[in-house]
């Protein structure tokens, strides 16, 4: 019997998840939709995975709020740079 | 005080060493995430530039076309199983079922190499075929991203495989519990970056 995430759902179960996502993502890459809709699809998969990972693997359900800020602090810094860089690649050329 | 709930197993090592400390967790815990955060600007500011310059040059696709979706794929089943594996072998270190932990740490171990021998073997396929890192901004991107990411699996291969050493020998036990709990947060993150990885570059 797999042990719980700290009170949450099986670890097993998450990575059955984790699969499920993987197969999702490729699933939509092929499927006829224009590129834009691929795009968003396919990273809103990945951000799922990705937090299913952090919240229930890392454990940062239930976590202290000083590792919120030490984790959240640089992932804000580099959305930030793609952000603030954007309007120059996009105007700019 | 806390002997008693120590030797009971309601207090676990890692709780043990964080108590006394001013932000109430662990001096371990806090370094590997304040490492984290520094890995984060790391791959962040990688993954941001590529993001730009792909939007910026722009008909990347024709060179993406290229990188073998399948490999991708297996590759990152690898990593989620083996991010299953080490939390399993973190569960079982709190069960102080060492047996069971050493067992998870090996597979994970394994998995990790797995993961390189396969991601060795498309390198060979790519470079075979003449795509070089100097073929282009894709396969420049492509090879320092894959390359940063798949040093630091070989790092996390290390850690594991000394950490597993440690749990099959019984007078090291002690030590390991906690260091697994911060390998386990290190091996998690590099999952997390190649999460991200797949899909920027094997299915855009």
């Amino acid at each position: 019997m797999s042990p719980r995430t700290h009170g949450g759902p099986s670890y097993v179960s998450i990575w059955v998840w984790l699969v499920v996502l993987v197969f999702g993502g490729l699933a939509v890459a092929y499927l006829p939709m224009t590129r834009g809709t691929v795009l968003l699809l396919v990273f809103e998969i990945a951000l799922v995975k990705a937090t299913l990972v952090a919240r229930y693997y890392m454990h940062l359900r239930g976590e202290e709020p000083l590792i919120y800020a030490i984790a959240g602090v640089p992932v804000l810094l580099a959305i930030g740079m793609v952000l603030t860089l954007v309007p120059d690649i996009v105007f700019g050329k | 005080m806390t002997a008693p709930l120590k030797e009971a197993g309601v207090i676990r090592r890692s709780d043990d060493i964080a108590m006394g400390e001013p932000t109430g967790l662990s001096r371990g815990k806090l370094g590997i995430w304040w490492f984290l955060a520094s890995e984060v600007m790391v791959f962040g500011g990688l993954i941001g530039s590529y993001v730009l310059a792909r939007i910026a040059a722009g008909g990347w696709e024709e060179a993406a076309a290229h990188v073998n979706t399948r490999i991708g794929a297996i590759n990152t089943l690898i990593l989620v199983t083996s991010s299953l594996t080490v939390v399993e072998a973190f569960g079982a270190v709190e069960r102080r079922d060492r047996a069971r932990a050493a067992g998870f740490l090996l597979v994970t171990v394994l998995l990790g190499c797995a993961f390189l021998g396969i991601k060795a073997y498309e390198y060979a396929t790519e470079i075979s075929h003449g795509f070089l890192p100097s073929s282009g901004p894709f396969w420049s991107f492509y090879y320092v991203m894959t390359g940063l990411h798949g040093l630091h699996v070989l790092a996390g291969i290390v850690v594991n495989a000394g950490l597993f050493g440690m749990a099959a020998a019984a007078r090291h036990w002690p030590a390991v519990s906690h260091r697994v709990e911060l390998a386990g947060l290190y091996w998690h993150f590099v999952d997390v970056v190649w999460i991200f990885l797949f899909p920027l570059l094997y299915l855009t």
